[in-house]
This record gives structure tokens, C-alpha cells and sequence, in this order.
């Protein structure tokens, strides 16, 4: 079905008109307008600059000293044939890491741009000592590496490392390299009297290119040395310092670097020592401690008058210390150390006859030797041996004064040791010794371990040793402490004297360093300069040395002692027995 | 080039040049034989416009590492060189606008060397680095000379250690605030 649709109209009532434009009645007019691009001859719009330029800015550095000749490498030595390895199915193996360099770092208060730039820009100080830019006899260890790159950039320094990990190391070689970097021209070591030999020693072997000179003399003389002398590096002892303290007011007495050893010597702020080293002139101050002065807020308080004056304001709480001082302190412990370090360390420590001691031994030694001589044929090797052994006497303790230039180094060490909390063993081959030894550390309780204690009373003994906390030492004889027993628990060695035979001393040092030992052992062997000792340790070692060589064992046999020609060569005697 | 080997003090240049957000920079470190620092100069960062970068084309980085960049820094050293080495391939073509043999030392997995043609760098095997060093084999006339400088370079020099200091003391001098923007 269609719907069909119904459609209506609506008037929206809009009205519609037709509106005017005059625009649109004009007629359109083309206009023509010049193209000046087809007239005009070209022309080129500039895009603004094209060219480009740079600055630069540039600093110089202070010329190292002369280069050293390179020698030509020693040949490799040859390794025996290692045992093949089928590697065919082993997997690839891993690309060796690279191992990280130890870099020096300028420290927070190094300002100055240039000088930070000085710091950022030296070479790894283990390239420096792998490739023999600067010789050592034998590599640092990381941690000392770590040492140095600590010591370097600072004007303000604490050294504060356990006994044995080599401070006196770290600093020479820090010292040399200054002077290699043309950053210090003169420097100052103060040290106690009877390490100035042991620093003297130490100098050569790690600084042999350093040339320096010892204070001595009489007034004159030391006063060329302080005003005259352009030696690079200047060793005192804390009594002259004091005694020459006006000289140090003299205009141009002043040092780029002043190094403090032993710096609990001047602990006593108020002490003259602690004076007279404060009033040295120095742009760099390095302490050198191995107390552990963190424990002793006053001593750290007055060293620290020495190595940065005003860092530590009046009345600062003591719990502030720490905040104030980590920035210039470094301390290691054996524990901290213990991956990098060999398991057992042997330290030769060359001292100085005290003057009583001196007077007395030169006067036996003469007079010894003039016997010997006199005897002619009846001259055995027993006589030899008989003035060997009370030179060495004397070398341990003077027989008119007692005074004793080792006892007061192992006074000195034995305070480090307890202070942290370890504990040592002190060999000697005489009872008596160890007998007087025993009073002078009373305050270490010691323990004694030899032939006067009755075989019942040992065991105890070493029972205490090892369960006491407050026994830190033991004394024992070669003879009685060097075999069958076990102090693995014991860090520090002191041979007081020495045996003829390296394998015994060797037997004695292996109480202490032996399996189950934890942490590294280290060992001094006192060595009196210019006398029998000496002689007799040079001989030893080159016996070591080329038995080594020739051998190599691990262990030395007991013929390494000296031979009769040897005993007869450690004095100038003229007649020798009949054969 | 002489053969002779060379005689008194030998000075190494070790020059970088690279991008970064200001532009292009570039360090450059005069060492001794040891690497021990004795001059360290760098630049300003040099940033091309848009015109720049489209007139010199495929030369601008050349320009801008070899000529303007590292001829500069070289140019304004007051201690002569024996020797430059360069962490950058770019920096290469700088042996052109010197009178002293040029080094590259760069890592072997790095893409601008893995696909470099054999013809266009030449390799040099030295116990100091543990990459090859690089050379422009038109220049293979320096290889006498390279080799007796080579030898009296100290043997526990890394070649490719020094770089890594002057990246940190161009990081400090940015810190600083010792370098700006070019005009």
C-alpha cells in the first residue's frame, strides 16, 4: 500500500536581500612587478659565520729529573717443561681481567686546579714500579701501592699501619717519587736515634738514586748541614733537632716536606721535643706511627698540632675526632692486608750501638784481636769464637752500664704490638739476656720459655701464653723454643740475637709462622751496624743466597753455618792455626 | 723518514678528540718516555651548525678532530713531540698536517675498526699495548722510526692507559668549569 505523502507549506518569514559589493564590479587589473633576479647580475646571501673556531688552555708541569739509560731486559728464565693438558674439551677460558691501577687522587682540599690536574695526571704507580721506571728490589705489594697514592697529594698525612706492613717503605718511595715529579726539592726526616742506620739502610735499598745526608758532628758541622748544605734530604735525630732548635729560626731553614718517625714522641704536646719539632718550617707534614693513636684521643689531638694545625679546634668532643682526622689518616692492619701480603715477612733492623756500648765493644774487639794474634800457632777457631761471642754480648747489653741499644727498639716495638693486640716472640741465645729483657718488659707481662724453667712448668706456660690476653711476649732461647712447639697464634718474631745457623733461626720463626697461622708473621732480626753482627749476617746471606741458587729448597740444611775459614775471616788475624 | 735512533729525551703526545653534549672536544697529554706528565692542554667544545655540518659533509669530522681540534692543541703545546698516538681513528689523518709519526690505538672490537678495509690502516704489533697499533699505511715510511721510538719507551707504559687520565681531567676541568662553549 502507497502511502501518499502530505507535504505543507511553512513561510519562515526571513526576509531575503541582495547586498551590494563595489569589489565586485571592478574590473580586474593585472599588475606587472620586477623580478630583479632577471636583471640584476647574482648575488649571494650570506649564512651567517662558516668558519669555526677553538680555544685551548694548557698547563705545564715540573720537569722530571734526567731519564735513566734503559737497560737492555734480562733474558726470561727458563721454566721446565710443563706437563701437556689435553684442552679439548675444557671450556674457553674467561679473558684475563685487567687488574685495576692504583692511581694517586688529589684529596678534597687540593683546590687549586693546576695541582689537581698534577694529581690526575701521573701515570698508575704500579706501571711505574712494573715496567723499572723507578727500580725497587722488589714489587709493593697493592696495599703499599695504596699507601703511597694516599701519601702523595697530601701536605697533611698520618701513616698509622700495624708493625711489619712497611711504613718506612711506602714513605721513601713516596718521598722519591715527589722528588721525581719536581713537587719537593728539600725534605726533612726526623727519626728516633737508634733508627737512623735502619733508615739509612732502607734509604738505599728503596731510594738508591736519593742522595741525602745524616745530622752529626759537632755544632759547626751541623750547622753547614741545616744552612749550607743543598742535600735533597736531611736526616735528624729528635735529640739533635732539639739541641740545634734556634737554627731552625734562621731564615731560609725551611723544608717542602717533613716527615715525623715515631710520631708518639711528641704526644707530650707541652714536651720539648713536641716544641721544637712544631716550629720546623714545612709545607707538607707526614706523621709516621704504628700505634694505633685512634684508641688515644690526646695523642692523636697533639700529633695532629704537628701534621695540620687547626684541624682539631679546642674543646672538639672526642667522638668529632674521627670526622675531623679520616680524611688524613690511613691505617691497615694485618687483617686488611693479609691477601696481599706473603705469609711471613723478615725485617733486618740496622742500629746503632749506644755510645756505652760503643766505647766498650770497639775496646774489646782491639784488645781481642791483639790476643788472637798473639797466640801464633796455638791460635785455634775456639779462641775466634770465644771474642765472637762476647762482642755479640756486648752488642746486646753494655757488661759496665746495661745499657742496651735493642732493648730500647724492643720497648719501642713491644708497645706497638700490645697497643694492637697482639702478641710476640722474642728469641735469644743466651738465658741471661732474656732474664734482664724479662724486667725491662714487665709491663707486657712477659712469660719466659728456656733452659731455668723446669721441664714440669712448661706446658703451663705455654698454655698461658696462648690463653692469657694480657701475656703479650714470650721470651724463649733457640734452644729450647725452637723445636716441637706451636704458636701459630703469634704475629711478631724478634730475634733479639742471632744464631750461627740460618736453619735453626729458621726452626725458631716457624713457631710463630706455620699452618693454621691466620694472619701474616713478621719478623725482626735486630742487627748492631759496625760490629760482629754485621759481618756475620753478611756471610750468612751470601751463603743463603748462593745455596739457593744452586738448590733450590725450600728449608736450609745445618750446614749452612760458617765454616772455620769463615770464623777466621770476621777479624783482621794475621796467623792461622796448624793444620 | 731517518732510521737513526733517536737520541736524548723522547716526548710522546697522547691526544683524544670526541663528542659530547656541547660538542666536540678534545685533551692532550706530553709525557715523557715513562708517561710522567710534563704539558696538558684541551679545548673548547666546538659544536657545527646545521650549515656547518652540511658545506664540509662527509669531511667535517676530519676537519674538526685532525685540523681544527688536534693541529690546535698540538700547534699550541710548548713541548715538542716525537711521537702522537690518538684513541680515535678520526684523529688519524692529523699525520698529514705533521712532520712526526702517528699511532691509533684503539680496541679491535671497536665497530670503526672491525670494518675499516685492510687497505686503509696498517697494524703494528708492540708489547706495550695490548691492541694493535694503527697506522696510515701511506705513511708506512715511519715504521723505522715508530720501531726505535718504540724501544725507548719505557716497557710498563700502557699506551692506552694515558687516555683514560686525561678523560678524568677533562671530567675535572668540566667540573670546574675550565672549558666553554666556542664562538
Amino acid at each position: 500500500m502507497n502511502a501518499e505523502l502530505e507535504t505543507t507549506s511553512t513561510d519562515p518569514g526571513l526576509a531575503v536581500e541582495a547586498l551590494h559589493f563595489p569589489r565586485f564590479d571592478a574590473h580586474l587589473l593585472p599588475t606587472v612587478r620586477e623580478a630583479r633576479l632577471l636583471t640584476d647580475s647574482p648575488w649571494a646571501r650570506l649564512l651567517g659565520g662558516l668558519d669555526m673556531r677553538v680555544q685551548t688552555e694548557g698547563w705545564k708541569f715540573p720537569s722530571p729529573p734526567a731519564e735513566p739509560v734503559n737497560k737492555p731486559e734480562p733474558p726470561p728464565k727458563q721454566e721446565p717443561d710443563a706437563p701437556t693438558i689435553d684442552d679439548g674439551k675444557l671450556p674457553d677460558p674467561l679473558p684475563p681481567r685487567p687488574k685495576p691501577h692504583i692511581r694517586m687522587k688529589p684529596t678534597a682540599e687540593t683546590v687549586v686546579f693546576k695541582d689537581r690536574l698534577m694529581y690526575l695526571l701521573q701515570p698508575p704507580l704500579d706501571n711505574l714500579f712494573d715496567g723499572k721506571q723507578v727500580s725497587v728490589p722488589h714489587q709493593p705489594f697493592p696495599y703499599q701501592l695504596e699507601g703511597i697514592a694516599f701519601l702523595m697529594p697530601r701536605h697533611s698525612a698520618l701513616l698509622a699501619d700495624e708493625m711489619g706492613l712497611g711504613k718506612t717503605m711506602q714513605t721513601i718511595l713516596s718521598i722519591r717519587l715527589l722528588f721525581q715529579a719536581g713537587l719537593v726539592k728539600r725534605v726533612l726526616l726526623i727519626c728516633p736515634k737508634p733508627l737512623v742506620f735502619n733508615w739509612t739502610r732502607e734509604l738505599k735499598l728503596w731510594a738508591g738514586d736519593l742522595p741525602f745526608e745524616i745530622f752529626g758532628g759537632d755544632a759547626q758541622a751541623r750547622r753547614a748541614s741545616w744552612l749550607v748544605s743543598n742535600c735533597p734530604l736531611k736526616v735528624v735525630n729528635y735529640e739533635i733537632l732539639t739541641r740545634d732548635a734556634d737554627i731552625l729560626q734562621e731564615p731560609g731553614v725551611e723544608f717542602d716536606l717533613c716527615v715525623l718517625d715515631e710520631a708518639q714522641r711528641i704526644k707530650n704536646h707541652d714536651s720539648k721535643t713536641a716544641q721544637v719539632v712544631r716550629s720546623v718550617r714545612r709545607a707538607r707534614s707526614w706523621a709516621l706511627t704504628g700505634t694505633p693513636i685512634e684508641n688515644r684521643p690526646e695523642d692523636l689531638i697533639n700529633i695532629f698540632e704537628f701534621v695540620d694545625k687547626g684541624r682539631i679546634p679546642p674543646d672538639t668532643p672526642i667522638k668529632r675526632l674521627a670526622a675531623l682526622t679520616s680524611e688524613c689518616i690511613l691505617r691497615r692492619t694485618k687483617e686488611n692486608v693479609q691477601s696481599d701480603m706473603p705469609a711471613k715477612t723478615v725485617y733486618d733492623l740496622s742500629i746503632e750501638l749506644t755510645p756505652a756500648q760503643r766505647e766498650t765493644y770497639d775496646l774489646a774487639e782491639k784488645e781481642g784481636v791483639v790476643r788472637l794474634n798473639s797466640l801464633g800457632d796455638t791460635l785455634t777457631v775456639q779462641h775466634v769464637f770465644q771474642l765472637v761471642m762476647r762482642l755479640k754480648q756486648i752488642c746486646n747489653f753494655d757488661p759496665l752500664t746495661g745499657s742496651s741499644a735493642k732493648l730500647e727498639q724492643l720497648l719501642a716495638d713491644m708497645e706497638e704490638v700490645v697497643a694492637s693486640g697482639r702478641k710476640a716472640i722474642v728469641f735469644s741465645q743466651w738465658v741471661e739476656p732474656l732474664e734482664v729483657i724479662a724486667r725491662a718488659l714487665k709491663d707486657f707481662n712477659p712469660l719466659q720459655f728456656h733452659g731455668k724453667i723446669p721441664m714440669p712448668d712448661r706446658p703451663r706456660v705455654l698454655d698461658q701464653f696462648k690463653s692469657d690476653p694480657t701475656k703479650h711476649v714470650i721470651l724463649m732461647s733457640y734452644g729450647t723454643g725452637s723445636v716441637g712447639l706451636n704458636l701459630q697464634f703469634t704475629n711478631y718474631v724478634f730475634l733479639f740475637d742471632r744464631w750461627w745457623n740460618p736453619a735453626i733461626e729458621d726452626q725458631a720463626i716457624n713457631r710463630a709462622h706455620r699452618i693454621g697461622q691466620k694472619h701474616p708473621v713478621t719478623v725482626k732480626r735486630f742487627i748492631m751496624e759496625n760490629t760482629i753482627e754485621k759481618r756475620i749476617a753478611e756471610v750468612l746471606e751470601r751463603k743463603r743466597q748462593l745455596f739457593n741458587e744452586l738448590l733450590e729448597q725450600s728449608g736450609t740444611p745445618s750446614a749452612m753455618g760458617l765454616t772455620e775459614d769463615e770464623i777466621f775471616g770476621l777479624f783482621d788475624i794475621k796467623s792461622r792455626p796448624r793444620k | 723518514m731517518s732510521e737513526s735512533t733517536p737520541t736524548g729525551p723522547i716526548h710522546l703526545g697522547f691526544l683524544t678528540v670526541f663528542q659530547e653534549g656541547a660538542g666536540y672536544v678534545g685533551g692532550y697529554l706530553v709525557t715523557n718516555s715513562w708517561g710522567r706528565p710534563l704539558e696538558f692542554r684541551l679545548s673548547t667544545a666546538v659544536q657545527p651548525n646545521r650549515v656547518q655540518h652540511i658545506l664540509y659533509g662527509a669531511t667535517l669530522q676530519e676537519y674538526l678532530c685532525a685540523d681544527l681540534i688536534g693541529k690546535t692543541l698540538i700547534d699550541k703545546c710548548a713541548q715538542p713531540i716525537e711521537m702522537l698516538f690518538t684513541d680515535s681513528l678520526t684523529v688519524l689523518p692529523i699525520r698529514t698536517r705533521l712532520e712526526i709519526p702517528v699511532l691509533a690505538v684503539v680496541p679491535q672490537d671497536d665497530p670503526a675498526v672491525t670494518f675499516l678495509p685492510e687497505e686503509r690502516v696498517a697494524r703494528l704489533q708492540d708489547s706495550r699495548s695490548s691492541q694493535p697499533l694503527l697506522y696510515d699505511p701511506r705513511h708506512a715510511g715511519d715504521l723505522p722510526r715508530i720501531q726505535a721510538l718504540l724501544a725507548g719507551v719505557d716497557t710498563g707504559l700502557d699506551l692506552s692507559e694515558p687516555f683514560g687520565r686525561i678523560r678524568e681531567a677533562m671530567s675535572e676541568a668540566r667540573k670546574l668549569g675550565a672549558t666553554s662553549r666556542a664562538a
